[in-house]
């Protein structure tokens, strides 16, 4: 305990730093914005960014990357609420109840609500975060090829399993993402494969490229052909914090939403999306009267924005002990800290110390940030959703293009990007989602390349997966799961909390 | 201006190539050099690059501006300078140790013994082999016995396949008659993770353990650059061992094929004041890259006597490409 406050009080050191507050303001900011926008999430405004934060230390960049993420965790419910339009994939559930509130002239509360359960979950998960990474990275030196191994045929089991009605073409996308991480040399021999002898494939496509093309570009494409209607409730908002009534309504709510969105961001596959559906269907589950739900419940706000945060804050945890991503915003982060020279692992946490808990300390100050952008300064925001749009997606066209051509300078990957972006927009068009495609092409190849290794230093034994405890539990797991997924009674369950969406 | 006697002189000589330039040698450099950096800008390799070129640059008295391009494990810009770039010394690149590794494994655009001029052999890495602090290896010995009571047991770690981590274990186990086998990771916190949790016995990596040694957690059984460390001076290198090799995937700097000798000499000479100087040295230090100084006609030896030593030990490996 001693121990984890002095780190703590180091990681303040570090965060409270002009420059890291700096950075953690310019993130949070932006969260907010792109939060606020349909059509912009917090993956194509991080990749976007991502070459920014190439000329300044790691702290600053990662902090900044971080902030982008939780922000728009915040910002996204202002405009599920007041437009019913979700600012970005995690406030879909927003809408429902948010909107309602509303449109019955509660707006004011909704807004409150969302930001204050918000900013009590994001809290709690950082709380969490700190307590749960350093014993997990103790552990995580013992995860070895054949654990890690395991461990994502358990990730991507779970990823199946809560991928809702498409398990086919999220199967698809997974494993063309898969092939397409494989272009290049070969991890375990050095052999080019799927490089028709081109030398720009030999590094293999780039994260950045394949996520603004798939995100950025196709978003924008989509979202040209759709007109967006837009009655902004702004007519009067009224006072912004909830009613006592309010409060009992929603304590319980915020609890069992932190505590499964924190858990459900930690899983691979989870995260923000995931958690608030779930956290939605769990308070429908839990409520005395569930005819409440869809009406203009405020428990239907404060649930899920309350879990859209604890996850975010969870997801961080397999990223920075075990150097696993798992989601497309922490497969990106991956992407901030190896171009840093810094490779998460169970070694960051001792050997990057600053880092880590100025990382951690910095979601503290970039929650309080965030209170004060969301609350006060709602007004500002509810001017943005005015911007025409034949303004802003030339405008991310731009950057995108831009962005991608700076982060290494390499013209292949502006055509990597725009072909990306092609198949994106095709793939939203016949309803194939593009998460699972990230996902695969991320965890793919790690999958390849730990069962080799593990298949080296075992001399070929396939007992080794199930000799090896931690090993076997998560193999075990992962048939349990498969095996439920067919038996009908869980299968309906299933359906309660799955969703369409996987990141 | 071209003089009338040069002019002349190219005539008579009938080489109007290297007549022409050997004026435009004497003023070299008239404009801003593009130095190629293969590589992202700022991790290691860059920042050295970039502050050798600062100074270089005041020595040339024109400014040397890096040009990033990544790719290919860093063959991509030497690649391109080779195919597209003149031989005015206008354009030049850092050449790593892929340029002539990969095309012993795969079919590549160039040909790395005559598509370039060889300017300067600058620096390298510092590579070593690591163990476990509390283990049973105390020494490169310890481990060396070990392999010979058990083939093919001791496991070693390295950053990737093909890389000069990969290739060194395999020549240092060629030398001692002993067979290692080889996991393959990504970069030095894998590598490092592996080694503390047992699940490979040794690691072969740069200097990433460093911290790890000192606080005795990981232990340093070899070091293979040619001088013993600062930092652990007790720590024997392969030379010491009775092995004649240095393994640092050491690189320099090259343009394209015939450059003019009088322009290669001036871009040797301010980079070697740029190696001498002090900030310098100390950027080399903070990166624990090792001095590795050779003039151009050293490097273009070195570069043979490496493709020829390393093609040997890539065919054993499995790792050449199809004869075509």
């Amino acid at each position: 305990m001693p121990e984890i406050l002095a780190s703590v009080g180091q990681g303040f050191g570090v965060a409270l730093q002009p420059l890291n507050l700096l950075a953690c303001f310019i993130g949070v900011f932006i969260g907010t914005l792109v939060g606020v926008l349909p059509g912009i999430g917090p993956i194509s405004a991080m990749s976007l960014l991502l070459p920014v934060t190439l000329s300044g230390t790691p702290e600053a960049g990662i902090i900044m990357m971080a902030g982008i993420y939780y922000g728009s965790m915040y910002g996204g419910s202002t405009t599920s609420i007041l437009v019913n339009i979700p600012g970005e994939a995690a406030s879909v559930v927003t809408c429902l109840d948010g909107h309602q509130m509303a449109r019955q002239g509660r707006a004011g509360p909704a807004l409150g609500m969302a930001a204050l359960s918000s900013f009590i979950a994001g809290t709690l998960a950082i709380i969490a975060l700190m307590f749960v990474a350093p014993a997990l990275s103790r552990v995580a030196i013992a995860f070895g090829p054949a654990e890690y191994f395991s461990l994502m045929v358990l990730g991507l089991t779970l990823l199946a399993f809560l991928t809702q009605g498409a398990i086919l073409k999220s199967l698809i996308m997974a494993t063309a993402g898969g092939v397409i991480g494989l272009i290049g040399l070969d991890s375990i021999t050095a052999q080019p494969r799927l490089t028709f002898d081109r030398l720009e494939l030999f590094d293999g496509i780039g994260l950045v490229p394949l996520v603004m093309g798939l995100f950025g570009v196709a978003e924008v494409l989509t979202n040209i052909e759709r007109r967006l209607s837009r009655d902004v409730i702004a007519a009067r908002i009224g006072s912004l914090l909830p009613t006592r009534d309010d409060w009992r309504a929603s304590a319980a709510p915020i609890g069992r939403g932190t505590v499964l969105g924190f858990l459900l961001g930690i899983l691979p596959g989870g995260g923000a999306v995931i958690a608030s559906f779930a956290a939605y269907a769990l308070e429908r589950r839990f409520s005395r009267d569930p005819g409440r739900f869809g009406r203009g419940a405020i428990e239907g706000v404060a649930a899920p924005e309350a879990a859209n945060n604890a996850a975010a804050g969870g997801a961080f945890i397999p990223l920075m002990t075990l150097g696993i991503p798992p989601n497309v915003v922490m497969a990106l982060l991956l992407g901030a800290f190896v171009v840093h020279g810094l490779q998460p692992g169970p070694l960051m946490m001792t050997q990057n110390a600053g880092l880590f808990w100025g990382i951690v300390a910095s979601m503290y100050v970039g929650n309080v940030m965030l209170l004060v952008l969301n609350l006060p300064l709602i007004g500002m925001w509810v001017q943005l959703l005015r911007l025409p749009y034949n303004l802003l997606f030339p405008l991310i066209l731009l950057f995108s293009i831009v962005g991608v051509y700076a982060s290494q300078n390499n013209v292949f990957d502006i055509y990597v990007m725009i072909g990306f972006g092609l198949f994106g927009y095709l793939c939203r068009k016949f309803g194939y989602e593009p998460a699972p495609m990230v996902l695969g092409f991320v965890l793919g190849p790690m999958l390849e390349n730990n069962l080799r290794k593990a298949l080296i230093l075992s001399q070929g034994e396939l007992s080794g997966f199930l000799t090896r405890p931690i090993s076997a539990a998560c193999l075990l797991l992962a048939a349990a799961l498969l095996v439920s997924a067919t038996l009908p009674t869980l299968r309906r369950k299933r359906d309660a909390i799955a969703l369409e969406e996987g990141g | 201006m071209v003089s009338r006697r040069a002019v002349l002189a190219a005539w008579i000589l009938g080489a109007a190539c290297p007549g022409a330039t050997a004026v435009a040698a004497q003023d070299y450099p008239t404009k801003p050099i593009t130095l190629i950096v293969p590589w992202t800008a700022g991790g290691s390799t860059d920042i050295t690059m970039r502050a050798m070129a600062e100074v270089a640059a005041k020595h040339l008295g024109q400014p040397i501006v890096i040009d990033n391009r990544a790719g290919g494990g860093g063959t991509v810009g030497p690649a391109t300078m080779a195919a597209t770039a003149k031989p005015d010394g206008y354009t030049l690149s850092q050449i790593p140790v892929t340029v002539f590794r990969l095309p012993l494994m795969q079919k590549t655009s160039w040909d790395a013994q005559k598509d370039f001029t060889y300017i300067i052999h600058l620096t390298g890495y510092t590579f070593g082999i690591i163990a476990k602090g509390d283990g049973p290896f105390k020494t490169f010995g310890d481990m060396i016995a070990f392999a010979k009571a058990n083939p093919g047991k001791v496991t070693y770690g390295t950053p990737g396949a093909g890389t000069s981590l990969h290739i060194g274990m395999e020549t240092i186990a060629a030398r001692q008659g002993v067979k290692f086998t080889h996991v393959p990771f990504k970069g030095n916190a894998e590598t490092n993770a592996a080694v503390l949790g047992g699940h490979t016995m040794v690691a072969a990596d740069s200097s990433g353990w460093k911290p790890l040694v000192q606080a005795g957690q990981l232990r340093l059984l070899a070091v293979w650059t040619a001088d013993r460390l600062k930092d652990f001076p007790d720590v024997p290198t392969l030379r010491d061992l009775g092995m004649p090799y240095v393994f640092d995937s050491p690189f320099g700097i090259a343009g394209p094929k015939g450059m003019d000798p009088k322009i290669v000499a001036k871009i040797h000479d301010a980079f070697k004041k740029a190696l001498d100087d002090p900030g310098v040295q100390a950027t080399l230090t903070k990166y624990d890259m090792v001095v590795n100084y050779k003039n151009s006609a050293d490097y273009a030896k070195a570069i043979d006597e490496n493709i020829a030593a390393e093609r040997q030990i890539i065919e054993q490996l499995g790792l050449a490409r199809a004869s075509n």
